[in-house]
């Protein structure tokens, strides 16, 4: 987040509660304690992919579709690969396209919110004109749509589901700034001269994390799978990058030969997706905000 | 309120018409030559000449993009770049019935499967059956749906070859025909959605539970179930219906890609492959209808939430 | 060997075949043996490969015995497969751009003539033919007594009909087959008269056979008026054997006997259901469940057709296919810039840009691509010419061409050109199809482990790579061609400077030939396609295939197969069987 200073005063109470909110909810809640261990280690497979992987994710050789086994744990694919580095090396994609876009789609997103939300007017209304378009299709339709014109490859997806969770963002931060922007703490600000800018990213900002936290926890596991149906569809990252919904996608034409091939790499999606769930599900309870949006 | 739904619909018409621009621009500023696709290898320089002064693409974009919304206008969508050019129309036609087919079966899947799943978990609330329905629920929510897919293709069509792997039988050729045909894409694309349903009306059971006409009833010896059926069910179902927007658009999300697990030419496919073969004006045709789909699928969702929930007003 | 004694007499049809002179406008026959009711055997062969249309693999399904039809009995329902395909976009003959669609439509419609599978030239709806002694006008007598399918009566208009919608070049895509086709009369209204520019041996045989024509494929007036050209592709009215009875787009196409059918031998089934079937798990689990019993369409994937043999209820029947794929190689990218390749070899040899060329064609482990890429179902190919092409196929090109598989030899040229084990040469791009992406990796990782180079695979839409190999915007591309029965197609349509497929759409003030252009080879295509001698032609094919290989027109990667699958309570005679046909009329259940 940006200019989330500590010095500041008037908001590192708000900011200490915010981050120990969010402890105490993982802390007391069993599934999300399960999700953060899942997503760790997760993690520290995606960072450590090289030394993890037993194998070349891209070696070829004769031993093709040969099941699982000491030599392979998860099996070969179809072209004689190891399985099991193939999933390692596709969770770097995986993570790093989720939290990628998020954080995007957040950081645009929240500042076009709250610009919005802030002056109000014209800029207000193009603004959410925008936001209203997308507004009215699916995050992934519009993923769709937008790969479709750029064409495919890693910057181009990251783009496309970027933009397609912009108005979320945008949402969340400008209902924030129309409630928080009456305050009188506000008024007060104005009057000493503050400027805009200030008021409204060390003011108002520091104020509507919650719910905006809560949005990204929701975003992250939507954009992973995006990602994944993009990849499975034949629209994503590139050919030749293993990336888990690609390995599904190519295994397809083999499973009744190799069950291994439709079974884990979809297995390692849901997987993260899950903890991602658990965690936010704390999340969300910790801010007590019911969001149903998807 | 007519003042308030005749914005809407104008509002509405705004965004298709916005969409459908953004995309027929779009669409021409990428590389791509739909000819030489229509061609293959069996065209003449004569032939590529005249096909493209037959299609306008020797005309500005521009001219091209009214002429498109004129006979828009007309009811008219054009044709397909392929084949025996079939009207867009007719295209779209024939394809949306499989994707409503498919969105509905996934929708009564979901709400068979809800219903029962909701119910227990709110009335045996923190009981072992509540912690089983809640971690399917959210295995059913982190489930990617072409996975889903895949597995019960495994499973039911390649190994106990009990339904077909692919394809879509129309109702003319038989009910059973027809539903055996959607049965294993329905379960794929409704597990997701009814993981959302279950938790919702868990929750809101759970609030309607609490409420004091159900001490009441629960004074006068009513039994658990028919407590439950009869008084918190209807009020419970309420804020589920909010849900529904977001319903059309995960079974339509879904559609896309498992209709492409299945081979099944419904709208999301008619989408990707006019994409995939830059066939403009399919795309163009199936935007606009997937657009109007969803914005009108909106407005009657926030419509019919006004109506129940006498809150909301319409200024 | 009896196998033996066929090939023989195959070879020595084929050689009789090809003795005439090409300067002959009747190619050495009689004014009588052209024309009739029924071309025989000998006269087709000579038609077709004056018309480049004749190889020892289509001679041979006919010599062999036909196995008698032991219990195939007239009736029944077929269900079929047709692989490959989410949807049979047209069954009209004037867009038919695809092979799967037209396999349908000649069940579905009748030409003037068709070929049986000892490729004797049948009239189809031509009841018999004269041709004048100067080779350029055909007088046809039509067959009286025919209906389409809709009951409209067959006559001479609905032969100028026809021929009026495909020569005209907005309504069909195959207004090229009949651009020779100076006039078409109405002498009466069972007989026309077709008067050519110049002398066509195929004309018979190409333009007007009803499967590989397509432009002389009859049509309903009628039913065209009625339903529209949309409706029409879907469910064209026709008068062959079988009349759709219901298709609609992404569906099955369904084929109902025709009782009025002017042979009434024929058709066999009752009914046929033909259901598109994309991907090769739906494919194999369909036929295993007996859900189809006959498998037409697209080639089947090669990781089936081992599990296919061993059911024991399943017939696998496996033929040379006619085709090649390469890698195409842009001479105008710097790294493997050849900008001239009328030199000496050994000239050519020392030049950089060659020899990333050689050293990428050397590095192809083509017995390693077919048994990872194409489960073991493929032959090495090194050149153009196929070896369904038989007599013309070289089979000593695979020892004797520069870019025979010599890892060492290709390691060695990479150095030379200054790229030692790979180092310094750029990432590069491999554009695949979407279908051939898997191929393509197995490609990559070939030249990334012998030469160690980076290559990247670059699927992309049909649309989109053809557009950008005529264009010459590629680095490299995995491509080739199917259906090459003739020296003439992969020769004449692949390897020469004016080939249809070399650059077509290039900036010619840029690049002033596409992937390749070399005057010696060129002069050899030019001269086979005109010499009448079997043998000499032969030495000029040979020879072009040489000089293309050696100078590395594009890495050659493998020929591939055609396989036919079916149910064995389905009979397939050998009059069924012809190469890339699928004559569901002759088909019937046991």
């Amino acid at each position: 987040m940006p200019h989330l200073s500590a010095k500041n005063d008037e908001h590192s109470s708000a900011n200490y509660s915010l981050m120990s909110r969010i402890y105490d909810a993982i802390r007391t809640n069993l599934k999300a304690k399960v999700g953060l261990i899942i997503l760790t280690i997760f993690l520290l497979v995606a960072i450590f992919a090289s030394l993890l992987a037993p194998y070349d994710p891209n070696e070829m050789s004769l031993d093709m579709m040969s099941e699982p086994s000491f030599q392979h744990l998860l099996g070969t694919d179809d072209l004689g690969r190891d399985l099991l580095s193939r999933i390692i090396w596709g969770t770097q994609v995986s993570l790093f396209v989720g939290f990628i876009t998020v954080a995007i789609s957040m950081i645009v997103g929240v500042f076009l919110g709250v610009w919005a939300g802030y002056y109000g007017g014209w800029i207000d209304m193009i603004i959410m004109r925008y936001i209203d378009l997308q507004w009215a299709f699916p995050n992934f339709i519009i993923a769709v749509y937008l790969v479709a014109v750029f064409g495919t490859g890693l910057l181009n997806i990251i783009i496309a589901i970027s933009l397609a969770f912009l108005d979320d963002f945008a949402r969340v931060a400008r209902s924030m700034v129309l409630t928080i922007k009456e305050q009188p703490y506000i008024e007060a600000a104005r009057v000493q001269g503050t400027s805009d800018f200030r008021i409204m990213f060390k003011h108002i900002l520091p104020n509507s994390v919650g719910p905006i936290i809560v949005q990204a926890s929701v975003s992250i596991s939507y954009a992973i799978l995006g990602e994944a149906s993009l990849s499975f569809l034949g629209l994503g990252v590139s050919a030749n990058t293993p990336t888990w919904g690609l390995i599904l996608a190519d295994g397809r034409s083999f499973i009744s030969q190799a069950w291994w091939l439709g079974v884990f790499p979809g297995l390692a999606i849901m997987l993260i997706v899950l903890s991602i769930n658990f965690i936010g599900d704390a999340v969300r309870d910790a801010f007590d905000i019911r969001h149903t949006e998807i | 309120m007519f003042g308030y739904i005749t914005r809407r619909i104008l509002g509405a018409l705004l965004v298709m018409i916005a969409v459908s621009t953004l995309v027929f621009f779009m669409l021409r500023l990428v590389p791509g030559d739909p000819i030489a696709a229509m061609l293959a290898d069996a065209g003449s320089d004569e032939a590529r000449e005249a096909l493209t002064k037959k299609f306008g693409f020797d005309q500005p974009v521009i001219i091209q993009y009214f002429k498109w919304i004129w006979n828009l206008l007309q009811g008219d969508l054009g044709a397909s770049l392929y084949g025996s050019n079939q009207k867009v129309t007719s295209i779209l036609a024939e394809a949306l019935p499989r994707t409503l087919s498919l969105a509905c079966l996934s929708f009564f899947i979901a709400i068979a499967i809800a219903l029962p799943a909701g119910i227990i978990s709110a009335v045996k609330k923190n009981t072992t059956a509540d912690h089983t329905v809640s971690i399917f629920a959210f295995l059913g929510l982190s489930m990617p749906d072409f996975w889903l897919a895949i597995l019960l293709i495994i499973v039911f069509a390649a190994n106990l070859q009990w339904l077909p792997a692919i394809g879509y039988a129309p109702l003319s050729s038989g009910f059973w025909e027809w539903l055996r045909h959607l049965i294993l894409p329905s379960i794929a694309i409704g597990t997701g959605f009814s993981a959302i349903i279950a938790r919702m009306l868990r929750s809101s059971l759970l609030g309607e539970l609490k409420s004091d006409y159900m001490r009441t009833a629960a004074a006068k010896g009513l039994s658990d179930t028919s407590m439950v059926v009869v008084h918190a069910l209807p009020n419970a179902m309420l804020p589920v219906i909010t849900v529904l927007g977001i319903a059309i658009a995960l079974l339509f999300s879904g559609a896309v890609v498992v209709e492409n697990v299945f081979s099944i030419k419904g709208l999301g496919r008619v989408l990707i492959q006019g994409i995939l073969n830059r066939d403009y004006p399919v795309v163009q045709g199936a935007v606009l209808l997937i657009s109007a789909f969803f914005v009108f699928a909106n407005l009657i969702v926030d419509l019919l939430y006004a109506v129940i929930d006498p809150r909301v007003r319409y200024d | 060997m009896k196998n033996d004694k066929l090939i023989k007499k195959a070879q020595n049809e084929l050689k009789e075949a090809y003795d005439f002179d090409h300067r002959d406008p009747l190619f050495g026959l009689t004014k009588e043996e052209i024309s009739g009711e029924r071309l025989s055997r000998r006269t087709t062969l000579r038609l077709m490969a004056a018309g480049g249309a004749l190889t020892l693999a289509n001679i041979l399904p006919g010599l062999r015995p036909t196995a008698a039809i032991a219990g195939g009995h007239g009736g029944g329902e077929l269900k079929c497969a047709w692989s490959g395909v989410g949807e049979i976009v047209t069954l009209d003959p004037a867009k038919i751009n695809q092979v799967l669609q037209f396999q349908i439509a000649s069940n579905v419609l009748s030409g003037l003539m068709h070929i049986d599978n000892s490729l004797v030239a049948q009239g189809d709806l031509a009841e018999s033919w004269t041709v004048s002694s100067d080779g350029l006008s055909y007088t046809i007598k039509l067959r009286e007594g025919v209906t389409f399918h809709n009951g409209d009566n067959f006559n001479a208009d609905d032969v100028l009909f026809t021929f009026n919608r495909s020569k005209d070049p907005e309504q069909s895509i195959h207004s090229r087959v009949i651009a020779n086709v100076n006039e078409l009369q109405k002498l009466n209204d069972y007989e026309v008269k077709f008067t050519l520019k110049k002398p066509q041996a195929s004309f018979l045989t190409k333009a007007l056979e009803r499967a590989s024509g397509r432009a002389m494929t009859i049509v309903s007036r009628g039913a065209l008026e009625s339903m529209g050209e949309a409706q029409y592709g879907l469910t064209p009215v026709g008068t062959g054997p079988y009349k759709v009875i219901e298709h609609k787009q992404g569906g099955s196409v369904i084929l109902e006997r025709f009782a009025e059918y002017y042979d009434p031998g024929r058709p066999k089934l009752d009914k046929i259901t033909i259901t598109p079937v994309d991907g090769a798990e739906p494919l194999a689990a369909a036929l295993e469940a007996g859900d189809v019993q006959y498998v037409g369409g697209n080639p089947i994937p090669s990781q089936l057709i081992d599990r296919f043999k061993s059911n024991p209820d399943l017939r696998v029947d496996i033929k040379p296919g006619p085709g090649f794929q390469s890698i195409w190689l842009n001479p105008w990218r710097d790294y493997m810039r050849v900008e001239n390749f009328d030199k000496p070899l050994e000239e050519l040899k020392k030049e950089k840009g060659f020899q990333v060329r050689l050293a990428i064609a050397k590095a192809l482990d083509r017995d390693l691509f077919i048994e990872q890429a194409k489960f073991g179902n493929g032959y090495p190919a090194h050149g153009s010419i196929n070896p369904a092409m038989g007599f013309y196929f070289d089979e000593n090109l695979a020892n004797t061409s520069e870019q025979a598989y010599d890892p060492e030899g290709a390691r060695e040229l990479l150095a030379q050109a200054g790229y030692p084990g790979g180092k310094g040469f750029p990432k590069i791009k491999l554009q695949t199809t979407p279908n051939t992406k898997r191929d393509g990796l197995v490609v990559a990782n070939i030249l990334k482990q012998v030469l160690g180079i980076n290559v990247i695979v670059d699927p992309k839409d049909f649309s989109v790579g053809i557009e950008e190999f005529d264009t010459m915007d590629y680095d490299l591309r995995l491509g080739g061609s199917g259906g090459d029965y003739d020296p003439d197609d992969g020769l004449v349509d692949w390897m020469q400077t004016t080939s249809k497929f070399n650059g077509r759409k290039r900036d010619k003030s840029k690049y002033p030939f596409g992937f390749y252009s070399e005057a010696e080879s060129d002069a050899a295509a030019d001269a086979q396609s005109l010499v009448a001698d079997p043998q000499e032609r032969r030495e000029l094919v040979r020879k072009a295939n040489r000089i293309t290989s050696d100078k590395v027109t594009c890495g050659f990667l493998y020929h591939p197969v055609d396989v036919l699958v079916h149910h064995k309570s389905i009979q397939v005679p050998d009059e069924a069987r012809i190469p890339g046909l699928h004559e569901l009329d002759r088909i019937s259940l046991t």
